[in-house]
């Protein structure tokens, strides 16, 4: 491979490489504002200039090919000269609102303000003044002040999400970004803006004056939004998670996810309508019961029913631990064939960016952990109605609103035991609610639509999460025992891992287990599941692996 | 002395008129060549680009790709937007077809089927008048599909007239593509240049109205005939625009060469009051600005201004008399280039602003001598570090008076200093102590 020598050390690159990408393999980190990996290049930030030997002038980075012999200096008095340069230049009109700006503490103009600018400013005009607050869309708020005109969002707009909303208007230092006239910014990407503005010129509206980020933690999980499996972080403070944000995964999602898996996948968790502990109907009305009272009225409910008269729906919104515990429990308990989880598709409703018709996340997942990928669910409802199924056991679905045509027919159950994050039409008919921890509230794997298993990791606690067990990240908050600590002094829903849940009912079944982590679990899943032989958490880790199975078995026998 | 571009033939505009005086003449020698040829005889000419830049002509034309499957353009820079340039619509007025005809030359030596006439925004009157002469040279076959059947030869290309919308960034070659592609008159990154990816990202060559118009003669006559004609460097004759304190402003076609002196007092009729000159710039705005007392045996020409510490840009020479005030020039100055920044690249777009700032507050008396060395300083930050060259254009002239002029900076700054002006004048009638002497 060719060579070139950047601030003496010798790299190798390959042919096509730009300077910055050939710098970045060996960890030298040039400064940058416009140049974005997933972007073309647009070389107008001059943040990047950089000293090249033999050339008469400095050179941009992001532009500039890597050659053989090139001789580079990235920390040369002429490249800091420029450097300092510039970060001046963008600073005399930025208006330094750091201390308002929702941006700060995850800002590349205050970051280098700090790296690399002399700390003071020159310029002692009146700054230019822009538009503030513009809606650019409904997700995504504008700040013309703040913004350095690097055109991120406008090349992003065009080259990933496909639709050019963005536009530069007006000319030097009156140049400000704004949407065609009548249109709004309102692609099903558009918060991805907010991601890449180096500033605090692009902000979510859904976020925006909520937090400090220096007060979040950031937990790595997974998106729940559909079967793609987005990699993402959740951001939590005071125990509550406040926004969503894509993680960098080449494989699955790239620097990106939708605004609809960003915005409507994590405000269930915080909401009031979460099942706070177990409850058995009694005289018409819901009683909360201690764990070992639900799981004794659960397992002698089950026993009175015969595999011909009993179904276990399963979900695509639970992880593969949890229909596998499901699938386990139908096969102990009752031995029934009845077993299948709730088919979400959503025709016409992917793209061939990232969204997929399958709104669930794990349905893959539940496939091959027992569940039938929703071909006999339209049965068993059947026999529901004809009053020969007479049980159901149902972990992470609203089958009554799902099926409203079978929700006479549901009412008329003899058993119905639901596991639930929120209450919903089901959970109300429901003679045994069991809550369980939604996805941010416990370890868990799940099977993307690509055959990827990946995992979520709890960054909530509840009355069940162990904070150092389970390893939850911390925020400057939890550390040093503030009130707003999530450890000390939050409200903590009581509700469990499905997977836990179904444990507890088995060991009063008799069935005792020595498990008592999800990884435990999972070893005993691979161990028993021909598709996850050989896998562990470790090896899953934060990018996921893809699983050895013919990719080409849909997962609801038909093609997606 | 002859004229090349605009010579001395009553409504030569007229095509009739141009044909009688060997009009197409060359168009129809060249299209017998091989395009080769064409390029190696105007490399041989000398010609060099009279857009500003100064570059080989021939040699711009040797960098198209030969073997390509992509289509290859031409684009003709008619934006003229450099402040005192004023000559390339002397051309869409008197010669209109002498530039078609060249264009017809160039488009079959670097073998393009199209070319684009790129006509500043604010030329309504020579948009016209060049669309009428288009029109006519089509309907008489010289431009087209017909002109197969008028030079018998297979070759034949379309040239089409797009107005520009007022930018002076325009007149940059990059952004002059994007303007022409519909896109944002944002300049773009080099390299690729032009040759590798242009307009639509296919191979395009760029070229000056100017330069375009002085080809048919070359072909006519040939490159031994032009290359003698005057400085051997950098043959021809240029179209110098003389404007300012000058008795006759207007456009004079001279050799390259000729002296400074010799334009101002004896073309451009001298200053008006046989005043003093304080100072001329010689190329277009954006040029470093000579002193009067710098003026004496400089030649107008690329290498000779070189060597006198400006350029010969677009040959817009702007004179200055004794009582100019010279920072209120360089605001105006400033105020162009801010106005014009486009806004792409952080140095210009930011520090042109700063620029006008500072000399707006220097023009109304409150500037200081810290506002003088941060100037200097903002446009030293500025050169070098921009995409395109219009850093330069802003920063340059900022640079260079403070550097040639920095006492009438100095007295505006430091009212309690009566600092009585260092005589930097230049006069026919008596020559002043070079400034060099003068104690500062």
């Amino acid at each position: 491979m060719p060579k070139l020598t950047i601030d003496g050390k010798e790299v190798e690159f390959q042919p096509g490489q730009t300077i910055i990408q050939a710098a970045a393999t060996v960890g030298i980190d040039i400064p940058h504002f416009c140049w974005h990996p997933k972007l073309s290049v647009s070389g107008n930030c001059r943040v990047c200039l950089v000293e090249i030997e033999k050339m008469p002038k400095l050179a941009i980075s992001c532009a500039t090919q890597a050659a053989e012999g090139m001789v580079v200096h990235t920390n040369s008095e002429k490249t800091l000269a420029a450097r300092k340069a510039v970060m001046e230049f963008i600073l005399i009109n930025h208006p330094l609102d750091c201390p308002v700006c929702d941006e700060a503490g995850e800002c590349k103009l205050q970051e280098y303000t700090y790296k690399h600018s002399i700390g003071e400013s020159r310029f002692t005009e009146e700054k230019q003044h822009k538009e503030k607050r513009v809606p650019l869309g409904p997700h995504v708020m504008f700040d013309g002040e703040r913004c350095i005109s690097c055109s991120r969002c406008i090349r992003f707009c065009t080259e990933v999400a496909g639709d050019t909303q963005l536009t530069f208007v007006q000319r030097g230092d009156r140049v400000t970004i704004n949407t065609f006239p009548g249109k709004e910014l309102d692609n099903p990407y558009s918060m991805n803006v907010t991601d890449i503005c180096p500033v605090g010129a692009l902000t979510s509206r859904d976020f925006r004056f909520n937090s400090r980020v220096w007060d979040l933690s950031a937990t790595n999980s997974i998106c729940q939004g559909c079967s793609k499996g987005c990699n993402i972080q959740l951001w939590v403070k005071a125990n509550k998670v406040l926004r969503l944000t894509p993680r960098h995964n080449q494989e699955v999602n790239s620097f990106w996810m939708c605004d609809e898996g960003r915005l409507n996948t994590f405000k269930n968790i915080n909401a009031e309508n979460r099942i706070n502990g177990p409850h058995l109907k009694r005289n018409g009305g819901f009683t909360r019961v201690s764990w070992d009272e639900a799981f004794s009225a659960a397992i002698s409910e089950l026993k009175g029913f015969s595999r011909e008269e009993i179904a276990y729906i399963g979900s695509g919104f639970a992880t593969v631990e949890d229909n596998y515990m499901l699938a386990k429990l139908a096969k102990t308990v009752s031995g029934t064939k009845y077993i299948d989880a709730v088919p979400h598709l959503v025709p016409g409703s992917g793209d061939a960016i990232l969204r997929t018709e399958d709104k669930t996340p794990n349905m893959l997942g539940a496939t091959l952990t027992g569940m039938q990928g929703g071909k006999s669910i339209e049965q068993i409802l059947q026999l529901v109605s004809e009053h020969k199924i007479r049980a159901l056991y149902v972990i992470d679905e609203d089958l009554v609103s799902n099926y409203p045509q079978f929700a006479e027919a549901i009412k008329k159950l003899d058993l119905l035991i639901v596991h639930a994050v929120n209450e919903n039409a089901t959970t109300q008919i429901a003679h045994i609610v069991l809550p369980s921890a939604s996805y941010a509230e416990k370890h868990g794997t799940m099977v993307n639509i690509d055959g990827r298993i990946q995992r979520i990791r709890p960054a909530v606690t509840t009355i069940d999460a162990d904070r150092t067990l389970d390893g939850l990240s911390l925020s400057r908050l939890d550390k040093f025992g503030t009130e707003y600590d999530r450890w000390g002094r939050s409200d903590k829903i009581d509700a469990r891992p499905t997977w836990k849940i179904i444990l507890g009912i088995l060991s009063a079944f008799g069935q005792r287990s020595k498990i008592t982590m999800a990884d435990e679990l999972f070893h005993e899943i691979a161990e028993n599941v021909p598709a996850f032989r050989g896998i562990n958490y470790d090896t899953i880790g934060e990018q996921g692996v893809v699983l050895n199975i013919n990719k080409t078995t849909s997962v609801y026998g038909e093609k997606l | 002395m002859e004229r090349i571009v605009l010579p001395e033939i009553e409504n030569l505009h007229n095509i009739d008129v141009y044909i009688a005086n060997n009009g197409f003449a060359a168009a129809r020698k060249a299209l017998l060549m091989s395009p080769d040829d064409i390029i190696d005889v105007v490399k041989k000419s000398g010609l060099r680009g009279r857009g500003g830049a100064a570059f080989s002509t021939g040699l711009k034309w040797s960098f198209m790709p030969k073997s390509t499957d992509k289509p290859k353009y031409l684009c003709i820079n008619g934006d003229e937007s450099e402040p005192g340039s004023f000559k390339d619509r002397q051309i869409f007025e008197f010669n209109p077809h002498q530039l078609i005809e060249g264009i017809i030359i160039t488009c079959y030596a670097i073998q393009a089927k199209s070319a684009y006439l790129y006509i500043r925004g604010e030329y309504h009157k020579w948009v016209n008048l060049m669309e009428t002469a288009l029109e006519t040279a089509y309907a008489r076959g010289f431009v087209g599909e017909e002109m197969k059947k008028t030079f018998n030869t297979d070759f034949s290309c379309n040239i089409y007239i797009h107005k520009g919308a007022g930018a002076y960034i325009c007149g940059e070659e990059s952004s002059l593509m994007n303007s022409i592609e519909g896109k944002r008159g944002y300049p773009r990154v080099k390299p690729p240049f032009p040759a590798q990816n242009g307009l639509w990202g296919n191979p395009t060559t760029i070229n000056n109205v100017e330069t375009i118009t002085n080809i048919p003669p070359i072909i006519n006559k040939g490159w031994e005939w032009f290359s003698a004609i005057g400085e051997p460097k950098h043959p021809g004759t240029i179209l110098f625009g003389v404007s300012g304190h000058v008795n006759k402003p207007g456009v004079y076609e001279l050799p390259s060469g000729t002296l400074l002196t010799d334009v101002i007092y004896n073309y451009a009729g001298g200053v008006p009051g046989n005043k003093k000159i304080k100072c001329v710039i010689p190329g277009g705005s954006s040029m470093p600005p000579l002193r009067g007392d710098q003026l004496e045996g400089i030649k107008m020409d690329a290498e000779s201004l070189r060597a006198a510490g400006s350029a010969i840009g677009t040959g817009g020479i702007m004179v200055m008399d004794e009582d100019t005030d010279l920072v209120k020039v360089l605001a105006r100055i400033a105020k162009f280039y801010y106005h014009e920044s486009c806004g792409q690249c952080t140095p210009c777009r930011e520090g042109t602003g700063w620029m006008l700032k500072l000399l707006n507050r220097i023009v109304n008396g409150e500037g200081s001598q810290r506002d003088i060395d941060l100037l200097l300083s903002v446009a030293n930050n500025i050169e070098g570090n921009t995409v395109c060259a219009l850093g330069e254009a802003a920063a340059w002239p900022v640079k260079f008076m403070l550097m040639r002029f920095r006492d009438e900076f100095e007295a505006r700054v430091s009212p309690h200093i009566n600092l009585e002006p260092k005589n930097k004048v230049h006069s026919m009638r008596h020559t002043v102590n070079p400034i060099d002497k003068v104690e500062i």
